[in-house]
């Protein structure tokens, strides 16, 4: 490593920016966003680097822009290409319905309408090809496509898993007739058998990719013109990407801030030993909840974003609805509720005077002298008087004390925020009770003890930098490479060399990808029972022979689901994945601190500070408050570790 | 805005979270240990929480069909003396069940030597015997042709398991492996429960758990009758049949009047015709759930759902109607098309009262099944659902009493000796209007061996209503090789055989524009 290694976090207020250099000493700040065009925050960030810090190695990017994408429906005007007789699957979904007891709900609208879709004749079934592609037919469907103006093609065929050679012809028939325009093959994407969430897929590929292109070079176009390095982006699955290539898998940057979030949560748990750990990001609107197993993230493939389903592997965050901004009311019932409703950055809570009037949880911290420093990270006072005159308007309306209303607010919010813990982990398989804690972001330490308790678990880790964990994340992330192959066999019928790896890892080498050997090689076998209905990805070594990977996924089954069977494991599909780099810190609490136990202000420099609760300490751009009944230990590499009395 | 029953409205929403946490669990663990796609994968099951008086506090509900019904298992159990500790297993339609399927387990949590709660859990399981595999047969016209028939018995006694009602289920049923699994799967997702309620009871101290249970509940109750007072004094009456009973073509009316007085709702099921020969008819606790369900669409999504939703309502359902089957009647169609049908003719009475409801939904689940040598496969397809004044009905949706996914073509011909030539949206099926209905779905299925298709659908000549004078959905289609086939039947198949179903679409809303969706009538696919 040379140089810094910077990590920039797009959020919806606040670009956060951590840079670790060779010494492993950190430095990390906000600015503020431009949602306009988040490049330009991202810039600005890099360029107020500290006069003398040394020059920038690595920049890896952290962006909401294929999510915006998506939630605001701004992407690419699609043609799909589908089999004859299946070209309906966008809006067939899975026949579940919006939802369960609004009858008049509507799932949004696909990203491709019926009438940009063009049918292929040819057919392939298991067995093979049961009716041909001519050349002749699929230039026909070109010439069919040519007339809807498409900036890009999606082509999704049924059966392209087990043989893409009709996905190919079309493709080629389009490259003919339509040279300029990108074509996305399901094949290329995602080659795995369930043919809607490999279209959707697909389709959302080419849907975001002209975005993401153009979003990509302008902001490498902007660092290059400041004379910084070329960015790379975070993807879903918790590894980078250098800019060209982010550019051609748009669809795997739907979750690249939280995926920072996770993997900084998952270092910082490797670095002190943790092999379990839940974690937490509390911002103003949401709560990102992630799960962290053997020090990694957990890698899943599956998810949707903005009501559209993206199959690929991805790091398991789930997202609530519950943040600083949620809003506090009261229903026609007569209960206080918290959220949905969140006011956001804009208006924002009462106390940070940007015209907010509604009360808010981070209202109710205040009114409850949860907060450590009245001062925001952008030098704003906070208005302590105006989030208690609208903590006392809802307490006059329920008839109850101040402080029990405010209590109220913040038990509310705890308890929406623990079922997804809760969920997250107990769906695996999980006992939260044997996991840690990492609670990061604005609204994590604040929240850390209270959730603990909900759900049993007796460590919490308040990490160093909480308030910019994910440009953390993304500063050490190593880059990350992956390709999927479809196998559809019974393992029982396959030698132990009939999967594809050696060809799937020639694969990721010669891309360039990596020079020579260098990099960490992952082999993954997505395997079910046969006759189930869901996979389970195990991960395996190419050497592991037959029997050997069977016994993993027997394992991991028992571990997963609490039972095995009697009966054939199937291999759908196969992955590998190619590490490269990534950083590692040498995290350390450094110089005098300015710490005393009556201020109780963690600046990060070195101290020795044990806190019972009930207490709070101001750490940067956060407050950690230590319940009753739990004790704070500052931890040698920054940040806390809390233990439950 | 005053406290509910004493309780403190400050921490009400805490302790809904907590119990509804706990019946999520129970259906993870349920999940998470099930062997069946049918509960694994398209979650027909549901688990819930009663109190010590056996109201429902909690639900983790999928399938809608269970909502209500689930009270009537609890309630079974407490007459047979239970202890603390005890689990009971049932599916008896006439003593707290549904239809044979659904086998439900009931635990009764004990703490101290008292019963302190129940935990319930109701699931689908793909045979239980009889006549016919996957225990759904068409053209029973007796319960005991449809599977084994279990009262609610005891398969552990204060915490210890008794095996010998469990060896004789298995012993009756065609699948026992998956079975035993199965139910494995349940008696986790109660323990799961017992648990969690146990420690909530020492967190929050049993007078307080007791006290929040009676505020939620009360909570839950007032938000339904707050709805019900904003309907006004209103009254309307409607009525449906069902398209024969699978024994006979001959309609089988349901007829339901609406009215509300003094801020309660009753619903008068007089004029439903006699219980039927054939299998679908439903007993009380099915009709009771279609009821339950019809109120819970009119309240907002964020209401918990517990018993507080059902008192709010007064059923009178005529003693042994179709929708109040007495033993020995078969019913096992009747939970699913029946209780669709009790849900559509409640829309209607409430339509017909002026309450802003959507048209009808294609008013079926279309149960399907192929069976050939050594397999079987079900499945249930979505259709068109009505337009309201907010907008166009969804189409290729379950409408009513489920909400279980598709089967994806490529699993599908990867499994079976089936290849879907088609499976497509049925373009222009839902009903014209200002807002039109939602549009079935065609699914095309060509054999591949010779076997048997089963047929069990509804709608095929009584289409679904519009609503505020928009027009009624495109009715239901089978067909064999292109020709028309009946709404109920079973037919022998060759290899390279076409059977084509396309599902009704929705019922319009509101007069018909002069062009565009407004009048499409004329191109409904057939």
């Amino acid at each position: 490593m040379s140089g810094l290694s910077v990590g920039v976090d797009v959020g919806g207020t606040f670009t956060d920016l951590a840079a670790v250099a060779d010494d492993g000493s950190v430095i990390a700040y906000k600015v503020s966003s431009t949602p306009g065009d988040q490049s330009e925050g991202v810039e600005r960030a890099l360029t107020r680097l500290p006069p003398g810090a040394p020059p920038v190695g690595t920049i890896v990017h952290g962006t909401t822009v294929v999510t915006n994408m998506l939630l605001e429906r701004t992407g690419a005007r699609v043609v799909l290409c589908a089999t004859d007789g299946a070209t309906d699957l966008l809006e067939l979904r899975r026949q579940e319905r919006a939802a369960l007891y609004d009858l008049s709900a509507h799932h949004p609208p696909p990203l491709v309408p019926a009438d940009r879709i063009v049918g292929v004749p040819g057919r392939i079934a298991p067995e093979g090809v049961v009716r041909p592609l001519s050349a002749t037919a699929a230039a026909e469907v070109a010439e069919r496509v040519a007339t809807l103006a498409p900036d890009v093609v999606a082509v999704s065929l049924l059966h392209a898993y087990a043989d893409p050679s009709h996905e190919r012809t079309v493709a080629d028939a389009l490259r003919n007739r339509l040279p300029s325009c990108d074509v996305v093959c399901s094949t290329d994407v995602l080659p795995e058998i369930r043919e809607y969430e490999r279209t959707a897929t697909t389709v959302c590929e080419a849907y975001v990719r002209p975005g993401v292109g153009r979003y990509v070079a302008r902001l490498a176009q902007r660092l290059h013109s400041a004379g910084l390095p070329e960015p790379s982006v975070m993807s879903s699955s918790g590894g980078t990407a250098p800019a060209p290539v982010a550019a051609f898998n748009g669809a795997s940057l739907a979750l690249s801030g939280p995926a920072g979030g996770v993997a900084g949560a998952a270092y910082i748990a490797r670095t002190l030993g943790i092999e379990r750990a839940l974690t937490i990001d509390i911002g103003g609107t949401s709560a990102d909840v992630g799960l962290v197993l053997g020090g990694e993230p957990l890698l899943e493939a599956g998810g949707a974003v903005a009501g559209v389903p993206i199959a690929l592997a991805r790091v398991l965050v789930e997202t609530v609805s519950a943040g600083g901004g949620s809003i506090a009311w009261v229903d026609d019932g007569g209960a206080l509720r918290v959220g949905p409703r969140s006011a956001g950055a804009r208006p924002g809570p009462v106390a940070f005077h940007r015209g907010g009037t509604q009360p808010t949880v981070t209202d109710a911290h205040i009114a409850l002298g949860n907060i450590a420093s009245t001062t925001m990270s952008d030098g704003v006072e906070l208005d302590v008087a105006g989030a208690i005159a609208a903590i006392d308007a809802l307490s006059a309306r329920i008839g109850a004390s101040r402080q029990a209303t405010a209590e109220a607010i913040v038990a509310i919010v705890d308890a929406s925020m623990a079922r997804a813990l809760r969920r997250v982990s107990v769906e695996r398989g999980i006992d939260p009770r044997e996991c840690a804690l990492v609670a990061f972001g604005g609204g994590g330490p604040l929240h850390a003890c209270g959730l603990a308790e909900r759900i049993g678990v007796r460590t919490v880790i308040v990490p160093p930098y909480a308030g910019v964990l994910s440009a953390l994340g993304l500063a050490i992330a190593p880059q990350r490479y992956i390709t999927t192959a479809s196998v559809m066999r019974v393992l029982g019928e396959l030698g132990a060399d009939m999967l594809p790896f050696s060809s799937l890892e020639t694969t990721l080498r010669s891309n360039g990808h990596s020079n020579g050997d260098g990099g960490a090689v992952k082999h993954f076998a997505r395997a079910r029972y046969v006759g189930q209905g869901h996979e389970l990805d195990v991960e395996v070594s190419p050497s592991l022979g037959v029997d050997g990977i069977r016994q993993r996924f027997l394992a991991r089954h028992d571990e997963r689901f609490g039972f095995t069977l009697d009966r054939d494991v199937e291999i759908v599909s196969v992955r590998c994945s190619l590490s490269v780099g990534g950083h590692t810190m040498q995290l350390a609490r450094r110089g005098r601190s300015a710490w005393s136990d009556e201020t109780r202000l963690d600046d990060g420099g070195e101290l020795m500070g044990v806190v019972a609760g009930r207490a709070t300490i101001g750490l940067p751009d956060a407050t950690l408050l230590v319940a009753d009944g739990w004790t704070a230990r500052s931890l040698g590499i920054g940040g806390w570790a809390l233990e439950a009395r | 805005m005053t406290a509910t029953s004493g309780f403190d409205p400050l921490a009400l929403m805490v302790m809904s979270n907590a119990v509804s946490m706990i019946a999520e669990e129970m259906g993870v663990v349920l999940e998470r240990g099930a062997l069946s796609p049918n509960i694994r994968e398209r979650r027909d099951a549901s688990s819930a929480l009663f109190d010590a008086r056996g109201r429902m506090v909690a639900q983790a509900a999928h399938i809608p069909v269970h909502l209500g019904a689930m009270p009537e298992s609890v309630r079974a159990v407490m007459t047979q003396g239970p202890e603390p500790g005890d689990v009971f297993l049932l599916n008896d339609p006439y003593a707290g069940g549904s239809h044979l399927p659904d086998l439900t387990m009931v635990e009764a949590i004990g703490d101290g030597g008292a019963i302190v709660g129940f935990a319930a859990v109701r699931a689908h399981h793909a045979d239980v015997g009889g006549m016919s595999p996957g225990s759904m047969p068409q053209g029973a016209t007796e319960l005991f042709q449809e599977g084994i028939i279990v009262p609610p018995v005891r398969i552990a006694r204060r915490g210890i398991p008794v095996d010998d009602v469990l060896r004789l289920v298995l012993a009756n049923v065609r699948t026992p492996a998956e079975r035993h699994g199965d139910l494995a799967a349940q008696r986790a997702a109660c323990a799961a429960g017992r648990e969690g309620w146990l420690a909530l009871r020492l967190r929050e101290t049993p007078a307080r758990l007791d006290a929040a249970c009676e505020a939620l509940l009360d909570y839950t109750r007032r938000r339904a009758l707050a709805r019900i007072a904003e309907l006004g004094d209103i009254h309307g009456r409607g009525v449906d049949a069902l398209e024969g009973d699978g024994v006979s073509d001959a309609d089988v009316p349901v007829a339901a009047e609406v009215s509300v007085r003094d801020g309660r709702m009753r619903l008068d099921f007089t004029g439903t015709a006699p219980a039927v020969r054939g299998n679908v008819n439903c007993p009380r606790s099915v009709t009771r759930a279609a009821a339950v369900f019809v109120l819970r669409t009119l309240l907002d999504d964020d209401v918990p759902t517990n018993d507080g939703i059902a008192e709010a309502l007064d059923l009178a359902i005529p003693a042994g109607c179709a929708i109040d089957a007495r033993w020995p009647s078969a019913v096992a169609a009747g939970n699913v098309e029946m209780s669709t049908r009790i849900t559509d003719t409640i829309f209607a009475a409430l339509g017909n009262a002026g309450v802003a409801v959507p048209a009808q939904g294609q008013g079926t689940m279309n149960n399907i099944t192929f069976g050939g040598v050594g397999w079987t496969f079900y499945e249930t397809l979505g259709g068109g659902q009505g337009a309201s004044a907010r907008g166009p009905g969804p189409s290729a949706v379950h409408v009513g009493m489920s909400n279980t996914r598709n089967t994806p073509i490529e699993s599908l011909e990867h499994a079976y000796p089936i290849r879907i030539d088609e499976y497509a949206v049925r373009r222009g099926s839902g009903g014209a209007g200002a807002f039109a209905g939602g549009d079935g779905v065609v699914r095309r299925y060509r054999v591949l061996e010779r076997c048997t298709v089963t047929l069990v659908t509804e709608r095929r000549r009584h289409a679904p209503s519009g609503i505020a004078g928009g027009a009624p959905g495109a009715p239901g289609v089978n067909q064999l090789n292109g020709k028309a086939i009946p709404a109920k039947c079973r037919m022998e198949l060759e290899p390279g055989d076409v059977v084509t179903v396309m599902t009704p679409g929705g019922g319009g809303w509101g007069t018909g524009r002069e062009s565009g969706i407004g009048n499409r009538e004329s191109s409904v696919a057939v």
